[in-house]
């Protein structure tokens, strides 16, 4: 599961910048409650999504301290934006409950969620 | 199940489509924009929606509707302000993102030989594009002042004249607004946006009119040929995001407490007067307001621009529309008056003449319905009709409607090519992002022409003119 919010974290940060020149200099701190591990998904990349809106905050990776269905307390390592190094790429909107799963194929996981752009 | 076809430009969801439904739907559309609303999850949306509680006459689907998250893009829903619902979904993520239209004194023949100085112009003037931030750094006091009170705080601050808030649906500033619903994180994101046009499908268009449908509506708007007019398509950037984001939350974990279930979580609903229906419809109002107040500046600094470059900046203000809000009404529903909560997510409001919330100069005519047309096709002005108060909640389309994702957009185009072929069509375009150009290529879209066609001989609004771009700046 730790390995799905991880990528998850990557492919979105894949989608609002070239992720290649993100260094891990500084860290945020994040902790979450949710209903179920569908909304706990769509929490968590909107806490991304923000610090990158609201605080020009890049991820580059996360150390997680703990992860169940419905908690979550991780350390994003990233950056801020600098425009001479960093590009962006998109503006998104949020993070959508749109025909959004989560699933556990006995150790094999699919994760599906679509973000507004 | 299948639809059933009421007339040529009208389909029918019956109730039996799927279980739960409430209400029948509707769709206004031509034989060939039904083929394309089928092809994705259109129908089964509009059709979600009619399950909602206390929904009012039926679930409606614009010509240019197409799959959006829960509700579908180009949808009405009329909730009864006492027993129905309001969903933050219903509005979408960017909470009144809208169009207005500024008509100047000038004809294509004086203007055409600018049109790239007035791009180079707006483009340094106008903040646009991915992550950029406004001009303008303001407090969050004086943040809280925008949210209060819209295009009425720009005005009052410089930006634009008294006279263009009469030509603004409420006025620039919608009364209820409370900016102490709107979480901390929502102005965090939105403080820096003020005065930006965004991204995506956001743009400022040079137009000049090709035709006139309805000489008296065009003459009473200040609309004739060959006049050469501006177009703003923008909304309320991050602000509005995170509240939709916010209270889709407050509502997903309320809806338990009032007992109330929906067929799709993005469809995520409260009483319209239970605290958090009545805290979100506060916050959704100040947003609104942060979206006025942001094209109003937009509107100002184009003024400015055209002062600079061809020597006048007089450009009136037409009018401005939401497409995506969620607002109080009085309907005739079966022979009486009943209030109800309207949510326009991709429509447009499109009063007739007569009615109290029409502008004083358009009176007799009715209210002006602004219709933006994919990048270097064509935009149209419609104006409002008493069809559409009986029919549609006094809604209309609100633009051409995507037709393919923004993905499969990019595959066939690169940036050069599209901005090659638009100048050989005599468009100019500036954009801040190459992918984001091919993303907005003509062909990703429904032909406009084709949507405003059903619901001008659906008669839910009328043609009054007819817009070419010759410059586009896009975000």
């Amino acid at each position: 599961m730790q390995e799905v919010f991880r990528n998850a974290a990557y492919g979105f940060m894949s989608v609002v910048a070239g992720t290649s020149k993100i260094e891990s200099r500084q860290n945020r701190l994040i902790e979450l409650q949710a209903t179920d591990r569908e909304n706990l998904l769509v929490r968590w990349l909107t806490e991304i999504l923000y610090l990158y809106d609201a605080e020009k905050f890049l991820t580059s990776d996360v150390k997680f301290e703990t992860l169940t269905d419905t908690l979550l307390k991780a350390n994003l390592l990233g950056e801020p934006y600098d425009v001479s190094k960093h590009e962006l790429k998109l503006d998104v909107k949020a993070i959508t409950y749109h025909q959004l799963k989560v699933e556990d194929h006995d150790g094999d996981w699919i994760a599906r969620v679509f973000v507004d752009i | 199940m299948s639809i059933t076809q009421l007339d040529e430009y009208r389909y029918l969801i019956p109730k039996s489509f799927r279980n739960g439904m409430k209400v029948e739907g509707l769709i206004y559309a031509s034989k060939e924009l039904i083929g394309a609303i089928e092809r994705d999850e259109t129908l089964k949306q509009v059709a979600n929606v009619a399950t909602l509680p206390g929904l009012v006459g039926r679930s409606l689907a614009m010509p240019d509707a197409h799959q959006g998250y829960g509700f579908a893009i180009g949808g009405v829903a009329a909730a009864d302000l006492e027993k129905g619902v309001v969903s933050a979904g219903g509005v979408g993520f960017d909470i009144n993102c809208g169009v207005r239209l500024l008509a100047s004194d000038y004809s294509l023949e004086e203007v055409k030989q600018k049109v790239d100085s007035l791009l180079n112009q707006m483009f340094c003037d106008i903040p646009c594009g991915t992550g950029k931030s406004g001009i303008l750094k303001i407090s969050f006091e004086q943040l809280d002042k925008v949210l209060l009170d819209g295009a009425h705080w720009a005005v009052e601050n410089g930006y634009g004249t008294p006279d263009d808030l009469e030509h603004i649906e409420e006025n620039g500033r919608m009364v209820n607004a409370d900016p102490n619903e709107v979480s901390k994180r929502a102005k965090q994101r939105g403080r820096d946006q003020l005065g930006t046009l965004g991204s995506g499908n956001h743009f400022v268009e040079i137009q000049y009119i090709t035709e006139v449908f309805d000489e008296e509506a065009a003459k009473a708007f200040g609309l004739r040929l060959n006049q050469i007019v501006v177009m703003i398509h923008s909304g309320s950037r991050g602000l509005g995001h995170q509240v939709c984001t916010d209270y889709l939350e407050v509502m997903q974990e309320a809806m338990p407490k009032y007992n109330i279930k929906v067929v799709d979580r993005q469809l995520a609903c409260v009483p319209i007067k239970s605290k958090e229906g009545q805290s979100y419809l506060k916050a959704m109002a100040a947003a609104a307001n942060f979206a006025f107040a942001n094209r109003q500046m937009m509107s100002h600094w184009t003024r400015k621009v055209f002062e600079r470059v061809i020597g006048s900046g007089s450009l009136r203000l037409v009018y401005d529309v939401a497409h995506n809000i969620a607002k109080e009404e009085e309907h005739r529903i079966n022979g009486r008056n009943v209030k109800v909560l309207v949510h326009r997510k991709g429509a447009t409001r499109a009063f007739p003449k007569h009615h109290r919330d029409v502008p004083r100069d358009y009176f007799e005519i009715g209210q002006p319905v602004l219709i933006p047309g994919s990048m270097g096709t064509c935009s149209y002005v419609l104006v409002g009709t008493e069809r559409a108060m009986s029919e549609t909640f006094g809604s209309a389309c609100h633009g051409a409607g995507r037709a393919m994702s923004r993905h499969a957009a990019k595959k066939d185009i690169s940036a050069e090519q599209l901005i090659h072929q638009l100048r050989e069509k005599g468009i100019h375009i500036r954009g801040a992002s190459k992918s984001g150009l091919t993303e907005e290529k003509p062909e990703a879209y429904k032909d406009v022409s084709a949507v405003v066609d059903v619901v001008h001989y659906a008669g839910i609004a009328r043609k009054v003119a007819k817009m070419v771009p010759i410059g586009v700046m896009k975000g």
